[in-house]
């Protein structure tokens, strides 16, 4: 048997990431406690140790390159020092204790070292003494650099850049996941490149679970019933109503209606498409519509009024009027289905009224019905 | 006859008092109808086949009206305060004299249906206002003198009626295509050569729908669709063989057709 689950793991690109980095300061640190005396320079009297340094009298200052007197206190520190000349290269105070710090082969007291050497942490803006993350063309405390998303320290695991940010690598495939609009699988952690599998809010593959009925394997269509999984077959023989329009199983508030049954949010207005959400509906040839859409499109509103026509319906040149409206568009004379009327743009006009059209108006609209009636369309 | 038309505007009264039918009286100056000012409640006023010659301005105070029709009078001129008027929903003075509609008549807050059919009007006799009527669902300018339609038209966004019919038009803007709840649409009897692709976004073909369009001197392509029937001249418009045509056929600049129609015996030219 061959292993399958290996190659998921090499999605990420990891930073290199150099631990080991030490900061100036800890090297020089280092120098200075590499040395036998330890931080703290020698001092010497020029007296006492005549036997031992014999070329003496011709010795000078490493700074001013004088000579010493006699009786003088001598600094001894990699070369011989006046003592008002052992001082920081930056202040030119004697160092505080003793404790010095060299760079490019000058000392320094360790506050002047650490405001002109040492890196400062790009989180917190302190110095780093000790080791130094370089990441993200910045330096920091190891304890400083941590992922954006869930601020898990960095230093030891690695890290992965993402849009200007360090991300561990759980949450850089989680970015990842989202920007490509995949889910992310909430018990592997890596991206679903396949279908997904909600479970109790969040995402996983389909495969880290088994029909609590058949034990199968399951796929993305397999649904939930009173907190259990199933497989779309075992949950189907539980008799579960499918909804008439997205064909999925209802597992919360049935509607039924049109002889079928539905979502709430999928039984909607054939016209406008906007869910009835229990509102009134009216059905028209095997579908339904929302109250405006009805009137719309089957002409039942009153084109003077303009309001749903609950009573009567008077329908003449596609427009539709109720009974209190319908009349001639002219004298306002109030008509009968058995009215005799004109049409003029598609509008009712009562025959006194036609008769009082001018003549070459008249003339006019008889020539159209005429060609109306030669081309067949009346 | 005065006393006649008391008699009328008192029936009125002991109604409801918020309907005046008075059609077809001989009625030439509105303010001289008996008692008409104590009809304070007035919705509906209906003076059509009359002489009225002018509308008073104080109309405005009859602020509950909503419907108005004045159709066959000799009127030259509303007046301003109509749009003034915060229910009308419903004016028709349709046969009339009117060479303009009022300065700021774009403001009627309310206004459904506006009939103009018959007049004297054309693009130049509109105020600038015009169509800020966006309530408006019922246009009818038929028999007018427009001959550009100008391309605000597309900001009456709720039309579902709009009458053209024989007019002087020689183009329709693009902006027809955004008349999308448009159900009725009349251009017959004007200049068009071509349509707008835009105008393939409306959706006027079908049973519940009026599309007419006879009596204009359509380029030789449109006149064959229409030969075969409403759908394909919408199906050719949407076509981008169709597109190309017009680009270039607008491109062209050709001459309009000459006005072929005489309308010096409209009655709405009559002076007397
Ligand atoms: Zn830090
Ligand atoms: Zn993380
Ligand atoms: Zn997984
Ligand atoms: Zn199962
Ligand atoms: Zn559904
Ligand atoms: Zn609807
Ligand atoms: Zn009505
Ligand atoms: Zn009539």
């Amino acid at each position: 048997m061959s292993a399958t689950a290996g190659p998921r793991r090499n999605l990420f690109n990891l930073q290199p990431l150099d631990a080991t980095t030490p900061s100036p300061l800890f090297q020089r640190r280092r120098v200075a406690v590499g040395e036998e005396t330890g931080h703290e320079a020698n001092i010497l009297h020029l007296e006492e140790d005549l036997s031992a340094t014999m070329s003496l009298g011709n010795a000078v200052c490493q700074r001013c390159n004088d000579g010493f007197k006699m009786d003088e206190q001598i600094v001894n520190s990699s070369g011989l020092w006046h003592t008002y000349c052992f001082v920081c290269a930056q202040c030119f105070q004697p160092f505080p204790e003793g404790r010095f710090f060299e760079f490019e082969g000058r000392k320094y007291c360790e506050h002047d070292f650490c405001v002109l050497f040492a890196p400062s942490c790009g989180k917190c803006g302190e110095f780093i003494s000790g080791r130094v993350i370089k990441a993200m063309n910045a330096s920091w405390h190891p304890e400083c650099f941590r992922c954006f998303c869930c601020a898990k320290i960095l230093a030891d695991e690695g890290f992965v850049k993402n849009q200007g940010r360090a991300l561990c690598k759980d949450c850089n495939a989680m970015e990842k996941a989202k920007g490509l609009g995949k889910y992310f699988c909430f018990k592997c952690h890596s991206i679903i490149d396949g279908g997904h599998l909600k479970w109790k809010g969040e995402a996983y593959h389909p495969y880290h679970f088994n029909c609590h009925s058949c034990g199968i394997e399951l796929k993305e269509d397999a649904r939930e019933k009173d907190g259990e999984l199933y497989c779309l077959r075992c949950h189907d023989k539980m008799g579960i109503p499918i909804c008439g329009a997205c064909r999925r199983p209802i597992e919360e508030r049935v509607v039924h209606a049109l002889g079928k049954t539905w979502h709430v949010e999928h039984f909607v207005c054939a016209k406008c498409e906007k869910p009835f959400l229990g509102t009134r509906h009216y059905e028209k040839k095997g579908l339904a519509y929302c109250e405006i859409h009805y009137h719309q499109l089957f002409g039942n509103i009153c084109f003077v009024c303009n309001n749903i026509i609950n009573g009567d319906v008077f329908s003449a040149f596609n427009k539709a009027w109720c009974v209190n409206h319908f009349a001639c568009s002219i004298c306002d004379k109030k008509m009968s289905q058995k009215t005799k009327f004109f049409e003029f743009d598609q509008k009712p006009v009562c025959k006194n009224c036609y008769d009082k059209f001018p003549g070459e108006l008249k003339k006019r609209l008889k020539k159209a019905y005429d060609e109306a009636v030669k081309a067949g369309k009346i | 006859m005065a006393s006649k038309l008391k008699k009328l505007v008192d029936d009125s009264k002991e109604g409801s008092g918020t309907e005046l039918d008075l059609v077809d009286k001989g009625i030439v100056n509105i303010l001289e109808i008996p008692g008409f000012a104590s009809l304070k409640n007035l919705t509906k006023l209906v003076l059509a086949h009359n002489k009225i010659s002018s509308v008073p301005p104080n109309i405005a105070n009859f602020l509950n009206l909503e419907i108005i029709v004045l159709f066959n009078n000799i009127i030259e001129e509303l007046p301003t305060t109509l749009s003034s008027l915060p229910k009308l929903k419903i004016l028709n003075v349709g046969m009339n004299r009117l060479n303009s509609l009022p300065r700021g008549f774009g403001a009627c807050p309310m206004l459904e249906v506006l009939d103009v059919t018959y007049n004297n009007l054309s693009e130049n006799s509109l105020p600038a206002n015009f169509f800020c009527l966006d309530t408006l669902r019922a246009l009818y300018m038929g028999d007018n003198d427009f001959e550009h339609l100008p391309p605000e038209i597309g900001r009456l966004k709720n039309l579902q009626v709009l009458v053209l019919r024989e007019n002087d038009l020689v183009e329709l803007p693009k902006d027809m295509g955004e008349l999308t709840r448009l159900r009725e649409l009349h251009i017959q009897g004007n200049r068009l050569t071509v349509l707008p692709p835009e105008m393939g976004n409306l959706d006027l073909v079908g049973t519940k729908q009026v599309f007419k369009a006879d009596g204009n001197p359509w380029v030789t392509p449109i006149a064959d669709q229409f030969q075969v029937g409403i759908s394909h001249v919408f199906d050719y418009i949407r076509s981008d063989t169709y597109k190309f045509l017009y680009g270039r056929h607008i491109a062209a600049r050709a001459d309009p057709p000459p006005k072929s129609v005489d309308k010096s015996k409209k009655i709405s030219r009559i002076k007397k």
